[in-house]
C-alpha cells in the first residue's frame, strides 16, 4: 500500500502552482526591467526549476528560516516574500526592506528569509547556527537551507553537516541539483553524480526526488522532511534533480552545453507539466488556472508601478546601522 | 575586590552574562577541558545546550555563532589562537562585518568572538601571532585588547550585552597574570581608553602585553629625566582619539607600540587619524614601535629580536624629543 500521508492536498498544490507561475512571470519581467535599465542588477534566471525552488519553502511558516540563493527567486515567494519587496530590493529603493543596501541579497527579517550570503556555498553553517536557536528556544521550527550542487563543493558543507547532526537540530539540506556549476556542467567540476549520498557519511537521513521538476513528488517529499525535523529528529538531506534552462546570467551564451540536449530539457518544463497534473486531479479547470496566471500578472503589474513610484534611497542615510570608528 | 587570575575574571564575566540572560551561549573547541581556563567549570553548570562544544572548524562554528546570533543567541565563539581567526575571516569579515549594515538593522549579529594573540614563547608562527590588523579594515565591528584582570572582565560582560559583534584580542601572556577584580557585575565601557601613567613629555600609546612593556619603558625614562605618559587603548574599534589628543596637547610626541607587524598595523591607523585631525599637536614625528614584518620565529633569540623590547620603546621615545 502506498503511504498517502505527505500527499499533497489540493490546496497546497494550487499554492504550489500559484507560486511557481508566479516566480516565472516575476523572473521574466526582472530580466526585461533589466534590459530597460529600470533595475541595475541583472538575473541569474531559474527557468525551468521552479518546482523545486517554491518547492522547498511553500510549507514554512514565517518563524521557520529559509536561506536562499542568487538563481531566481522562487524559494523567496515560496516563502511569502512580496513581488514589490523583491523589485524595490533590485531597484535599490530607499524603501526596499534593506534600504538600497543589499540588491540582489534578498533577505526578510520579518518572514525568516535569513542572508542571502555573498560567497556560494558559505552559508551552510549559518542554517546550522539558526537550528541551535530553535532548538535552545524549545520552537518546532525548522529551517530550510537551499543552495545548488556547486555549492555543495565548498568547504563548510561537511563541518555543517557534522555539527547538523551533531547537535540535532532542525535543517533540511535542500539541494538543487541542476547540471550546471557557473559556466560548467557539474561533471566537470564534481566527482560523482549525486550529492545526497554524502548525507550518509554523518548518518543524516537522506533522499534523491529524481524528477525535481514535478511539482507533487517535490512536495511529497519536503512535507516527509518537514513532518521529520518538526518533530525533534534533527537534520534531513534532500537532493532534487532538475535542469537549468537558463544560462548563468543573462550575459551568458552557454557555449559549455549543448543545445540540443537544453531542448530536450525544455520539454519537461514543471509548469505546464504541473497545470496538466491538477487538470488532471480535476483540482481545477482550464479557466482557473488562465485566472491564477492573470492573479500573478496583475500582483507583478503593481510591483512594477510600486518600484516606478519609489524613490532612490537619501544619500544621508549612508551611515544609518553602521559601526562608529 | 578579589586577587585573581585574568582567566578566572573571564570566566567570572562569562557566568555572570550567561546568569543574567539565558540566550547567552559559548561556543569553540576544546572550551569543555578549557585550554586556557577561560570557561573552566561552566559546563557543569549550565550544559550542553548552552556551553556548545564544537569540532575543529573554526570557520564553520564562527559561521554558525552569526546564524544563532542572527536569530536570537548571544553567542560567545572562542578561537584558541588568533591565527584561527583567519579561518574565521569569512564569517567575521564577509558576514558579522556586513549584515547589520547591508540588512539596514534588520539583522543584528550580539556576538563576541574571543581569541588569543601575541607570544608566550616558543609558539612559531602558528601560535604567536598578533592578527588584529587583518580586521581593522572590517566595517561593523568592534575590537576589544584588554590588560588587566579587572578589565578583562568589564570588558567582555560589555561585549556580550553590545549588539553589535565584538572581537576580543586577549594577550596570551596575560592570562597567568594576577590582579584585583571587583565583585558581582562589573562593566568597562567599550571605546574608553585609560592614563596608566600621567607623564608630560611624550604619549606612549600601547594595549594588551606591550602596556606593560611601555610602562617598564617609562619607569625607566623617567630615571633618565623623561616623563613619558603611558595610555591603554583598550578598545581598538572605536578609537578614543579623544583620550590620545588630550594626552598631546600636554606632550606633543606620540609613539605607538603593539606586538603586531608594523605594515598596516593598529599603529599605522593610530598614526593616521592623528596626522589627519590632530597635526598641530605634533612637535615631532610620529613613531610606531611594532613586530617585524616576517614571520614569528621560533628560537628564543630570533623570538625576542622580532618583538619590541623595552629598550625599543625608550629608543622611539628619546627620537621624538630630539
Amino acid at each position: 500500500m502506498v503511504d498517502t500521508q505527505f500527499e499533497l492536498t489540493k490546496d497546497e498544490a494550487l499554492d504550489l502552482y500559484f507560486k511557481m507561475v508566479l516566480t516565472r512571470y516575476t523572473e521574466n519581467k526582472h530580466e526585461e526591467l533589466f534590459q530597460k535599465q529600470k533595475v541595475p542588477v541583472y538575473t541569474h534566471l531559474g527557468t525551468g526549476q521552479e518546482a523545486v525552488g517554491c518547492g522547498v519553502s511553500f510549507l514554512l511558516t514565517k518563524d521557520d528560516y529559509l536561506i536562499g540563493t542568487h538563481r531566481g527567486v522562487a524559494e523567496v515567494v515560496g516563502k511569502g516574500m512580496s513581488i514589490k519587496d523583491i523589485f524595490l530590493e533590485y531597484g535599490g529603493r530607499g524603501n526596499s526592506i534593506s534600504g538600497g543596501r543589499a540588491g540582489l541579497h534578498l533577505h526578510n527579517p520579518k518572514i525568516g528569509i535569513l542572508p542571502l550570503l555573498g560567497g556560494l556555498g558559505t552559508d551552510f553553517s549559518l542554517a546550522v547556527g539558526a537550528g541551535l536557536t530553535i532548538r535552545n528556544q524549545k520552537r518546532d521550527n525548522v529551517v530550510v537551507d537551499y543552495f545548488g550542487e556547486g555549492a555543495a563543493e565548498q568547504a563548510d558543507f561537511h563541518p555543517a553537516m557534522n555539527m547538523a547532526m551533531l547537535y540535532k537540530v532542525p535543517v533540511l539540506f535542500c539541494c538543487c541539483t541542476n547540471q550546471f556549476v557557473e559556466y560548467h556542467p557539474y561533471r566537470e567540476t564534481t566527482c560523482t553524480a549525486d550529492v545526497a549520498p554524502r548525507a550518509a557519511g554523518y548518518g543524516m537521513p537522506w533522499k534523491i526526488v529524481e524528477d525535481g521538476n514535478d511539482l507533487f513528488a517535490v512536495g511529497r517529499a519536503m512535507k516527509e522532511a518537514i513532518a521529520h525535523a518538526r518533530s525533534g529528529k534533527g537534520a534531513y538531506f534532500l537532493e532534487f534533480k532538475t535542469y537549468r534552462l537558463a544560462p548563468h546570467h543573462t550575459a551568458d551564451q552557454c557555449l559549455y552545453r549543448d543545445k540540443k540536449e537544453c531542448d530536450e530539457a525544455g520539454k519537461k518544463d514543471p509548469l505546464p507539466r504541473a497545470a496538466k497534473g491538477l487538470l488532471e486531479r480535476k483540482w481545477a479547470t482550464e479557466a482557473e488556472l488562465k485566472k491564477l496566471t492573470e492573479q500573478c500578472l496583475a500582483m507583478i503589474d503593481e510591483a512594477v508601478q510600486t518600484l516606478e513610484a519609489s524613490g532612490m534611497p537619501d544619500p544621508a542615510t549612508v551611515m544609518n546601522h553602521a559601526v562608529a570608528g | 575586590m578579589a586577587e585573581k587570575y585574568y582567566t578566572e575574571a573571564l570566566v567570572d564575566a562569562l557566568r555572570q552574562e550567561m546568569l543574567r540572560d539565558e540566550s547567552v551561549v559559548v561556543m569553540g573547541l576544546d572550551i569543555k577541558p578549557s585550554i586556557w581556563g577561560t570557561t573552566r567549570g561552566l559546563y557543569a553548570e549550565f550544559g550542553p545546550q548552552r556551553f556548545i562544544s564544537t569540532p575543529v572548524c573554526e570557520g564553520s562554528y564562527t559561521m554558525a555563532g552569526i546564524g544563532a546570533a542572527m536569530t536570537g543567541l548571544r553567542p560567545v565563539v572562542e578561537l584558541l589562537f588568533s591565527e584561527y581567526a583567519c579561518l574565521a575571516a569569512e564569517p567575521i569579515a564577509n558576514v558579522a562585518g556586513m549584515w547589520p549594515y547591508v540588512s539596514n538593522g534588520g539583522y543584528k549579529i550580539p556576538m563576541v568572538v574571543q581569541t588569543f594573540a601575541g607570544a608566550r614563547g616558543h609558539g612559531a608562527y602558528a601560535h604567536s601571532q598578533s592578527t588584529q590588523a587583518i580586521f581593522l579594515n572590517t566595517p561593523g565591528i568592534k575590537m576589544v585588547i584588554p590588560s588587566t584582570p579587572a578589565d578583562a572582565k568589564g570588558l567582555l560582560a560589555s561585549a556580550i550585552r553590545d549588539d553589535s559583534p565584538v572581537l576580543i584580542y586577549h594577550s596570551r601572556l596575560l592570562l597567568t597574570m594576577t590582579g584585583e577584580v571587583p565583585e558581582g557585575e562589573h562593566l568597562v565601557p567599550i571605546g574608553k581608553g585609560v592614563v596608566r601613567k600621567p607623564g608630560k613629555d611624550a604619549t606612549v600609546v600601547s594595549f594588551g602585553n606591550m602596556l606593560y612593556r611601555s610602562l617598564e619603558a617609562a619607569a625607566r625614562l623617567e630615571k633618565e629625566g623623561i616623563s613619558a605618559e603611558v595610555i591603554d587603548l583598550r578598545t581598538i574599534i572605536p578609537l578614543d582619539e579623544e583620550l590620545i589628543a588630550t594626552s598631546m596637547e600636554k606632550t606633543s610626541r606620540l609613539v605607538i607600540v603593539e606586538d603586531g607587524r608594523k605594515r598596516g598595523g593598529i599603529g599605522s591607523e593610530v598614526a593616521a587619524v592623528v596626522s589627519e585631525k590632530y597635526f598641530d599637536l605634533l612637535d615631532a614625528p610620529i613613531l610606531r614601535v611594532a613586530a617585524l614584518n616576517t614571520a614569528v620565529p621560533f628560537s628564543a633569540p630570533l623570538e625576542k629580536a622580532h618583538f619590541p623590547q623595552v629598550e625599543d620603546i625608550m629608543a622611539a621615545v628619546k627620537k621624538t624629543l630630539e
